[in-house]
């Protein structure tokens, strides 16, 4: 998030008149106070109902999800009624803030009780708590770590993916001829849905015996051409797969910010007699960076992300050898049902992201700032 | 081999502006010709490389078993295209004006992915360009959070493994009534393309000058009233672009349309995987619903790769 | 599960129609004087099969929705004898199956077409990928969105369901209705009952046979040997004889058995289960992939660590598996290996022989041969925990089969009970079973009355092939050491656990197959004691009938 290490304090600065009547802000305050009233009312109703502690309550809770919506807009109007120009400002944030935060407060917390649950779904007694079990569990599971291990490879192969994908765009806004031919072809491997990937290359064109790229690989002197024979070629296989469909997404941001980048500092570069190479070292990359780290980053996270084509291929095969630990979760979670387990691993999954994306932005951030402070 | 037609083709009408001023010497003429052989041979083999698979897709939907057997590559040459494929989607020209249970299958199914990801695209760039507009202009707290703790707070969504998810959203779901709902696969899938957008549209409205605003301001309108009027037409090519990302992650969703629906509100991308049974695979079949399962993003690529790249072009280096 | 025999079938046919033409004729013509109903009701019963048999008849490509429409509506006479028409007016009922393309839920939309239109109800359709079948359903019932009435279930999932008491118990109309007594003998309880109760509707019978290239057996062919092999160890052998030879159909290396070496989402493990039933499965003992008493796990006794040491041998003899076949699981080596000439020996579902020999969808032509699972010539005794030097074989009958059952959402409605009751009878009627085991479906043979081979012949069916292909299914069926499925709740996690260690164990990260085992057997305690060991005990003794 290069943009996120920027200045504090506002960019837009507004000068408003914020006296506002202290009749108006009552009235965003009662305003608030009594949608805020009527939704816990409605909450604790429903809540009731469900524990069969009074009859008066609805089929389901959709009612409260209304009512939510209902809160969600008078938190809005209330805003603006009491804090004038700061409420409009608030406006920006709190619809998309309040949509993420109602969608995914519940399921984490839910998550996180199963988490340290012993919940298999064919189990007669249902959910129990069990503590430290599961982490105890995970940390003995030597096919969670080695998921782990294996997520290290893929993300390493990011960087030979931001190669490439570096190449095709400077390539791209060279001096070509059918440019625009160029840029849609190597686009739309982006298009293609993981699943219908996994099926139509994965398992059709590398057939080994009549699968197209089987016969290539005969015929540049493969004997006995077999992608997913050993771990180390079953797991190269994997990323070449993930790699064509996620290429384009670098590519193209990577080719937005080549197209953006001032034309005045490299015809001044071209001036003093740079050659291409010297160019693109001394300038493009580095006032490429940020782009860069836009891009990687995202890539990142998609990639710590990877399952689709690993669960429809290989299954984690040969041995573990291609697991990732989303696909690993997956096999736990839905082929054994052993949800509580599976969601820890999960969670543990998620903590780790985290510190990563966390260490990682940090790192960044001050290396670009060395870098702004650096430059003259 | 088409790129080389379009080449050519583009060559005839160019006016050869384009071409760099041909230098003096022989021997820098050589280099010169050397690396723009070296350029077109790559871009033709990376345009192989990502059309093959797509054209070994389509073909496929026209073979049947011998021929996928056999690995036949190229249609008439060394194997008769045959309907076998479309017609078990009732969608061969002589299955097009029968009554077909099949085709009626697909096209709710393709109904459905279509209204769920357009309007979950659609949904998630309106939250997301709002903000993300706040969030790259004014400074705020919420609590202890900042601007920085509300971007990750928000980026962290991307981050979190479906999985982890599953089961509390079908118990979620179950109790709000939302499941096998149209709704409830629109409301999901914008909370998970949500933070691509915001990242997109935030670095897109960094890059555009606060002082337009200042001077929108001045002239007396609102902060809305310049968001609207002066921001959004500057940005909206960044929004297209954020908006097909954002389809293209909705449209080829499996895991949770496979968990969440049942009939009402069954997608695409769970027809295509079952197609694998206990009976092995029907190539023929499942190339033709991969075909019609990627063909509206493809056009919608080839109809919009301008909008992707200049909409993110506007955001990209500061 | 067969599907394509059908093709089969049709392409000999269109070969002796002239021979036909007066028989069919003659068929027609009982088939319309039988539903007038002016004949003997049994008269009636065989010309309604014949009558039946006959569509979409020779020569008409494959059965399609019109006529699974048309054979759903000849075999409502259950239905009209057990309904009013319109009794069940304004009933709504919710159906949960698989969406194989043109099997399953496509017939049976076909099929309960014209039952709704007599009847009166009305069902909506819950359509499911087999990957996503039991994590769905698993899901469905721990977090209480059961939303079916009706579903098409296997019964090594009864239970799941059964013995959560989600199910439906059948009503006493229905058995007589369906004739349930012609059922194979494997198929009658306790399959299909829970606690002495009967829940299921059988419209499927399972089990792994044999297949085999003809071509590859017999004087001067390349394993030089007469007759295919009986017993594993052969089985062995000729794999590893087979190295480094050419073979005479394709021209390409030869081999010999196909193991799958990859999970298939639980499924995999049934290949094991194959090779290991013939060592570890003891003709005096019901029971053999755990104690009966505790549960503890069989699965690395000597008898299954022989079978994974098979497997083991033959990785290590470089060439008797085609290459990558590490990445090869069941759907490979049966379409794309078997089919596709690769590899001469195969245990499947009944239909992958007839696969092969449809010239059209495969290059093996007319050179496949059916038996039962091989032997060994020794079983390890679980009781005595010694081998015996006795020659033993016991099919295994892999998933034993679809069922239909009703779901307690119908109950405190008698209406929708009986209604769907009646939908499910329907589905697994007599004669309409008759039609479903003769063509595409995903349905086997599975009745006693299917497997009278004149009712086939007269059809128009070659003789030989005929006797082949159900011959095998049924001498596995009826074999009295038939390796059977326990129903306890969970039997997929095990076999998916088991699949994922037995990954590691053929790429070689144990020590060898007792480690391998070992690993397996540990997992599988752990299941055990997460479900809880008490309850799988007595569920494993009931659904063994002990």
């Amino acid at each position: 998030m290069p943009a996120a290490i920027t200045k504090e304090g506002d960019q837009l600065h507004i000068v408003g008149a914020d006296d506002l009547p202290e009749s108006r802000k009552r009235t965003g305050r009662w305003l608030l106070i009594a949608v805020s009233a009527f939704l816990v009312g409605l909450f604790v109703l429903q809540a009731l109902f469900r524990a069969g502690a009074t009859d008066i309550g609805f089929q389901n809770w959709r009612p409260v999800l209304y009512m939510f919506v209902v809160w969600g807009i008078a938190l809005g109007v209330a805003q603006v009624l009491m804090r004038g120009e700061l409420g409009k400002r608030a406006l920006f944030v709190l619809p998309a803030a309040l949509f993420v935060a109602s969608m995914v407060v519940f399921p984490l917390l839910f998550g996180l009780t199963l988490s340290f649950s012993n919940w298999n779904l064919s189990s007669l007694e249902g959910r129990s708590f069990n503590g430290l079990d599961n982490i105890r569990q995970m940390w003995g599971d030597p096919f969670y770590w080695n998921a782990l291990k294996n997520m290290v490879y893929y993300v390493v192969a990011v960087s030979a993916e931001y190669a490439i994908a570096f190449g095709l765009a400077l390539l791209l806004s060279a001096e070509i001829r059918a440019r625009k031919f160029f840029r849609v072809v190597f686009l739309l491997p982006l298009m293609l849905s993981p699943v219908a990937v996994s099926w139509m290359v994965g398992k059709s064109m590398m057939e080994v015996r009549f699968g197209p790229l089987a016969n290539l690989a005969r015929f540049l002197g493969w004997e006995q051409p077999a992608f997913f024979s050993n771990p180390e070629i079953a797991r190269a296989t994997i990323m070449i797969m993930d790699a064509w469909t996620f290429i384009p997404f670098m590519m193209i941001m990577l080719l937005a910010g080549l197209q953006a980048l001032p034309k005045d500092i490299l015809e001044a570069a071209k001036v003093d007699g740079a050659s291409a190479w010297q160019t693109f070292w001394r300038i493009t990359f580095p006032l490429m960076l940020p782009v860069s780290v836009t891009a990687l980053l995202i890539r990142i996270i998609f990639k710590l992300k990877l399952a689709d084509i690993i669960i429809n291929v290989t299954a984690g095969g040969p041995g573990g050898g291609t697991d990732s630990v989303t696909s690993f979760i997956f096999r736990e979670y839905r082929d054994r049902s052993n949800v509580g387990y599976g969601t820890l691993l999960a969670m543990v999954y998620l903590v780790l992201i985290v510190i990563f994306m966390l260490v990682l932005l940090n790192v960044i951030g001050r290396v670009m700032r060395r870098q702004d402070q650096g430059a003259p | 081999m088409a790129a080389t037609d379009t080449m050519r083709r583009q060559a005839v009408t160019s006016t050869g502006t384009a071409e760099a001023d041909p230098t003096k010497s022989p021997a820098r003429r050589l280099r010169y010709a050397a690396g723009r052989v070296l350029i077109y041979g790559t871009l033709i083999l990376w345009a192989v490389i990502c059309l093959f698979p797509i054209y070994w897709t389509v073909t496929t939907s026209f073979k049947i078993a011998p021929d996928v057997m056999r690995g036949h590559l190229i249609p008439f040459f060394d194997y008769t295209p045959q309907w076998l494929g479309w017609r078990s989607l009732g969608l061969s020209p002589d299955r097009l004006g029968e009554v077909s249970t099949v085709r009626d299958e697909f096209l709710k199914r393709f109904t459905n992915s279509a209204v769920t990801s357009l309007s979950a695209s659609f949904l998630a760039v309106t939250l997301g360009s709002l903000a993300a507009y706040g969030l790259s202009r004014f400074s705020y707290r919420f609590g202890p959070m900042k601007n920085q703790d509300i971007s990750f707070f928000f980026l962290s969504q991307l981050i979190l493994p479906p999985v982890v998810l599953a089961l509390p959203f079908l118990v979620l779901y179950k109790e709000l009534a939302l499941l096998d709902s149209r709704i409830g696969l629109i409301l999901l899938y914008t909370l998970t393309v949500l933070p691509i957008v915001i990242w997109i549209m935030r670095d897109q409205f960094s890059a555009i000058p606060v002082e337009l605003e200042e001077a929108a301001l001045v002239d007396g309108l609102s902060v809305w009233g310049a968001f609207l009027r002066i921001i959004l037409p500057i940005a909206a090519p960044g929004m297209v672009a954020a908006f097909i990302l954002s389809l293209v992650l909705c449209w080829n969703e499996y895991f949770f349309a496979a968990l969440l629906t049942s009939t009402d509100a069954k997608t695409l991308p769970v027809m295509v995987a079952s197609q694998t049974g206990s009976q092995g695979i029907n190539w023929w079949a499942m190339a033709a619903l991969s075909t019609a399962a990627i063909m509206p993003l493809i056009i919608v690529a080839i109809a919009l790769e301008r909008y992707i790249i200049k909409g993110m072009t506007a955001g990209a280096v500061k | 599960m067969k599907t394509e025999i059908y093709n089969r079938l049709m392409a000999m046919q269109a070969s002796r129609r002239n021979v036909l033409k007066g028989a069919a004729a003659g068929a027609a013509a009982l088939g319309a004087t039988g539903t007038l109903g002016s004949l003997s009701s049994a008269f009636a019963q065989d010309s309604l099969r014949a009558q039946i048999l006959k569509i979409p008849g020779v020569g008409q490509g494959s059965p399609g929705d019109a006529e699974w429409q048309k054979v759903g509506e000849l075999c409502l006479g259950g239905t009209k004898e057990t309904v009013q028409e319109g009794e069940f007016n304004g009933v709504e009922l919710t159906f949960m199956g698989l969406n194989n393309q043109n099997l399953h839920n496509f017939l049976f939309r076909g099929f309960l077409k014209p039952w709704e239109a007599y009847t009166g109800a009305t069902i909506n359709w819950i359509d499911l990928a087999q990957a996503d079948y039991n994590p769905r359903l698993q899901q469905s019932i721990a977090t209480g969105t059961v939303d079916f009435d009706i579903i098409e279930m296997g019964a090594p999932f009864e239970g799941d369901t059964a013995g959560k008491g989600l199910l439906n118990e059948m009503p006493d109309w229905v058995p007589g209705l369906i004739d349930a007594d012609d059922l194979v003998g494997y198929l009658q309880a306790p399959v299909g009952t829970w606690d002495g109760k009967p829940y299921r509707i059988t419209i499927d019978g399972d089990c792994h046979t044999f297949a085999y290239r003809t071509d590859y057996f017999g004087d001067g062919s390349i394993t030089g040997r007469a007759e295919p092999p009986t017993s594993w160890e052969e089985v062995n052998a000729i794999s590893k004889e087979l190295i480094g030879k050419t073979d005479p159909l394709t021209g390409l290396p030869a081999h010999g058995y196909l193991d799958p070496l990859k999970g298939w989402g639980g499924f995999g493990f049934y290949f094991l289960e194959n090779r290991a039933a013939a060592y570890a499965k003891h003709p005096d003992d019901p029971a053999w992939l755990f104690d009966p008493d505790t549960m503890k796990p069989r699965v690395n006794n000597p008898g299954w660590v022989q079978a994974i040491q098979d497997v083991l041998d033959l990785i290590a003899a470089e060439g008797s598996y085609p290459a990558d076949q590490i990445n090869a699981d069941p759907g490979t080596t049966a379409f794309q290996q078997f089919l596709a000439g690769t590899g001469s020996m195969l245990m499947w579902w009944g239909d992958v022989g007839s696969n092969a020999r449809t010239s059209d969808t495969s290059v093996v032509g007319d050179v496949v041969g059916f038996g039962i699972n091989p032997g060994a010539n020794r079983v390890y005794n679980s009781q005595t925990g010694a081998w015996e030097e006795t020659y033993n074989e016991a099919p295994n009958m892999a998933y034993i089969g679809w069922g239909v059952y009703v779901t307690n959402r119908v109950e405190g409605d008698s209406l929708k009970r009986k209604a769907a009751w009646s939908a499910a009878a329907h589905l697994g009627g007599k004669d309409l079973s008759l039609w479903a085991s003769a063509y595409p479906s995903g349905f086997q043979p599975y009745r006693n009355s299917h497997f009278q081979f004149d009712e086939w012949e007269a059809a128009g069916y070659d003789r030989d092939f005929i006797e082949d292909y159900l011959g095998s299914n049924r001498d596995s069926y009826n074999h009295p050491n038939a390796a059977i499925e326990p129903r306890i709740p969970g039997i997929f996690q095990y076999y998916s656990v088991a699949e994922d260690e037995l990954a590691k164990g053929y790429a070689g990260q144990y020590a060898g197959a007792q480690e391998t085992a070992d690993a397996i057997a540990a997992a599988w305690e752990k299941i055990t004691d997460q479900i809880g060991r008490e309850s799988q005990i007595k569920l494993y003794k009931a659904s063994l009938g002990m």
